[in-house]
């Protein structure tokens, strides 16, 4: 059993990416720091009056739920000083993902497959069997090359001490993609002199990866591959993000309505009638994927599709039932997971995880509930989960209640205080925290690209980089050197 | 092309000339109220309008039925809340219909739309007194001139761009047939002022809501006769928002989406198409107001038969 051990009480000061001290910028800020420093905080200004504009214009936008019934539509919130990333910082991050998606892949295969990981007594059967993510309902069946995630979105954290961890694995249909692009173009377009000063990765390449990776799906071979992205609709958060990716792609934008089964044959309804389908890059979840299979209310999914994919007639990206693996309940296991699978040690670590089934545990975290965070393993996107530190009383007794009535369905973790950066902040330069997502693509290969949507969080002192929590975002630099 | 997308490329054509269409009818209603006969209540200078934006029994309901005043109807026709027809409303359900089509339109049609709604949306909430309104609606109708130039300029000519201009044409048709309807009405009984002062305002009031007055006046040189401006407007091959005008274009969009297969629509408009290859006097032998109900009727049946074989 991993476990978190028991930790003291010491002082905490969050890693500062930027700075090395209050008045010195780590090497690889230096030439960007000057280069602020002679503009000024005017220049600064007009900037970033500049990229809200285009953001506008663009309608590059997200929704939030729950404040009305159609969801409140907001511009993507964008800072305009690049986070940072070195070569050297970057070949750890690159390979350290490389291989969790590997082992992961390997995991799911195991899963749906023969369960020997569970037979050799590394994981517990119940913390498969009991996860809603596990489908019963396809074990037995091999995707096309035995993989499921061809598409992850892996959380990195820096801890204290400046090290890069894991805080989530993101594999089902992890969002995103879309604003690291955008951040880009706006940066390049608003701050070309920043980029003069250095050497960066490009990343507009990832939706040519991804059309890559989807074409070698195709039942009838890459050369007619007919392919969709399949979305909820217009109200979902990242509707924009779908256009996007179907726009730079050149396949068609479907929902589930447009689109029957026939003969195990997926096919779009066109106004010249019925045309077939190859490849599914679905961006609704499994719960919603087939009504004859999953949940029977879906009015978003496609009936019969699974028993499509069974037949080998259509592939679907992510799988079904890849969520698994992403299960926040098997997140603490996944190091033993890398071992099991490659033999290797995990290249990154994971966040110290405290499992509530464990009694030591839970009464520990109970105990210091006010340096905590606890999550429900299925949830996401920053809903479900309680702020210690935040917390109040209140929302603590909640919290000890619904963990004691269903402890497999929550972990608990240290607050960590995730790393700083310099933000522009209504005219003045200010600290906030900020977490990194990078893309993993599992096509012939596992390729990372180079960079990934940095989230900050953009009130002061908050630790929630989600976008509907009130998250911004900073373009992210890999440099060549 | 999938189905949902013909039919949001459809309704997003339909909206936003429905937007300016009305902007362009409350403008005209506007300018002529300035100087309009003092006789003339309230009440007649603006039900005209709630007629022909069908939305007269929803008006009634709201503020019930001696209260129609210029600022209420200014409000309810703007962004009135229970008016579907609105042009908040229409404005709301174009862009809503881009998005579902957005990996179909152009990036520069895309920012268009989004900027029409951006600068609209507050404004047209907001209290409106006439002069601001009158200047808000000649904006309008200049970014949807400027938003059909720039589809014009930018997007593929495919199935997509036809089931815009099907829309377009279709909703103009619509437009212009109910307001040759209303008004035609309202001004004919007076048939002892033919070739009076309070006879050029309304005819030229008329015309200038359709964008042809210019066009009317170089056409017909013996004044306003009712009977040439309803030819004018109906059966004018050369003006664009005449009513022949917009059905021949509904046949060439037709001609590119192809009707193979496609009985109902190709019957629909075949009935559509033969009720503007006629004469004025066969018109008038039947009657402008009924030849103009049995023409919105077919205009229904043609909607109705896209609906069962194209966008579904």
């Amino acid at each position: 059993m991993y476990s978190a051990g028991i930790q003291g009480n010491k002082p905490r000061t969050p890693y500062h990416e930027f700075y090395a001290d209050d008045f010195t910028p780590r090497d690889h800020y230096r030439l960007l720091w000057d280069h602020i420093k002679a503009t000024g905080n005017s220049a600064l200004e007009a900037k970033a009056h500049e990229s809200q504009l285009a953001l506008r214009a663009e309608g590059v936008t997200f929704t939030v739920y729950g404040e009305s019934e159609e969801g409140i539509e907001r511009i993507w919130p964008f800072d305009l000083i690049p986070r940072i990333i070195t070569a050297a910082e970057w070949v750890k991050i690159e390979s350290g993902l490389k291989q969790r998606v590997r082992a992961l892949n390997f995991f799911l295969g195991d899963l749906y497959g023969e369960q020997r990981i569970i037979k050799d007594g590394v994981i517990p059967p119940e913390l498969i069997y009991q996860g809603r993510d596990f489908r019963r309902e396809i074990v037995g069946i091999v995707p096309p090359g035995g993989i499921y995630t061809h598409v992850s979105g892996i959380d990195i954290i820096r801890d204290e001490k400046g090290e890069f961890l894991i805080l989530e694995d993101n594999l089902r249909t992890p969002s995103g993609v879309s604003y690291m692009i955008e951040n880009r173009v706006i940066e390049r377009r608003i701050l070309p002199e920043f980029f003069n000063k250095y050497r960066v990765r490009r990343v507009e390449h990832y939706p040519s990866l991804l059309l890559a990776a989807l074409r070698a799906l195709s039942p009838r071979g890459k050369k007619i591959a007919e392919i969709v992205l399949l979305t909820p609709g217009i109200y979902n958060s990242a509707y924009f993000e779908h256009t996007f990716l179907a726009k730079e792609m050149g396949i068609e934008l479907a929902e589930g309505r447009d689109m029957v089964v026939v003969n195990d044959i997926v096919y779009l309804k066109t106004t010249t009638g019925l045309q077939r389908v190859d490849v599914i890059y679905r961006r609704i979840d499994d719960d919603f994927l087939d009504p004859l299979v999953f949940r029977s209310d879906s009015s978003l999914g496609i009936a019969g599709v699974i028993n499509a994919w069974r037949a080998g007639n259509v592939a679907i990206v992510n799988a079904p039932g890849s969520g698994i693996a992403d299960d926040k309940a098997v997140y603490p296991y996944v190091p033993d997971i890398i071992r099991y699978y490659l033999g290797q040690e995990p290249i990154l670590n994971n966040v110290p995880t405290y499992q509530m089934t464990n009694v030591k545990d839970r009464e520990y975290v109970f105990d210091n509930m006010e340096r905590m965070v606890i999550k429900a393993v299925s949830e996401s996107g920053g809903y479900g989960m309680l702020m210690g530190p935040s917390s109040t009383p209140a929302s603590r007794k909640e919290f000890m209640g619904l963990v004691q009535e269903n402890p497999r369905n929550y972990i608990a973790q240290p607050v960590v205080y995730l790393s700083r950066h310099t933000c522009y902040m209504d005219g003045e330069l200010e600290a906030r925290h900020l977490d990194l997502r990078p893309y993993v693509i599992y096509g012939e290969d596992i390729e990372v690209v180079p960079g990934g949507l940095t989230r900050v969080a953009l009130r002061k002192g908050s630790l929630v980089v989600n976008s509907s929590q009130g998250g911004g975002s900073k373009d992210t630099w890999v440099l060549a050197e | 092309m999938l189905s949902r997308i013909a039919d949001s490329m459809y309704w997003m054509a339909r909206y936003l000339e429905r937007a300016g269409e009305t902007a362009r009818l409350m403008e005209i209603n506007l300018l002529y109220l300035v100087e309009a006969e003092e006789d003339m209540g309230e009440e007649d200078k603006w039900r005209p309008i709630l007629q022909i934006n069908s939305s007269e029994p929803l008006y009634v309901e709201q503020f019930g039925g001696g209260s129609i005043s210029t600022s209420r109807v200014l409000q309810f026709i703007s962004a009135g809340r229970t008016n579907p027809s609105s042009i908040r409303t229409s404005l709301r359900l174009f862009r809503e219909n881009a998005r579902v089509a957005r990996d179909r339109i152009s990036k520069e049609m895309w920012e268009a739309v989004n900027e029409i709604w951006m600068s609209f949306d507050e404004r047209l909430k907001g209290t409106l007194s006439a002069e601001r309104a009158g200047a808000l609606f000649v904006e309008l109708r200049n970014q949807v001139a400027r938003f059909n130039g720039l589809t014009a300029s930018t997007m593929m000519r495919g199935e997509a761009y036809a089931f815009y201009q099907l829309g377009g044409c279709f909703e103009r048709a619509d437009m212009t047939a109910r307001t040759l309807d209303v008004k035609y009405h309202i001004i004919l009984p007076d048939l002892s002022m033919v070739g009076s002062a309070l006879d050029y305002y309304q005819w030229a009031a008329l015309l200038k809501s359709l964008s042809g007055f210019e066009a009317f006046r170089r056409n017909y040189h013996s004044g306003f006769m009712p009977a040439d401006v309803a030819e004018f407007v109906v059966l004018n091959r050369a003006f664009p928002r005449s009513i022949v005008f917009s059905v021949e274009h509904i046949g060439n969009a037709l001609a590119i989406i192809g009707l193979e297969r496609k009985d109902a629509t190709d019957a629909a408009f075949t009935q559509l198409s033969e009720m503007v290859h006629v004469t004025s006097s066969q018109i008038f032998d039947t009657g402008l107001h009924e030849y103009l109900v049995s023409l919105l009727l077919r205009l229904a049946q043609f909607h109705g038969a896209l609906v069962e074989e194209f966008f579904q």
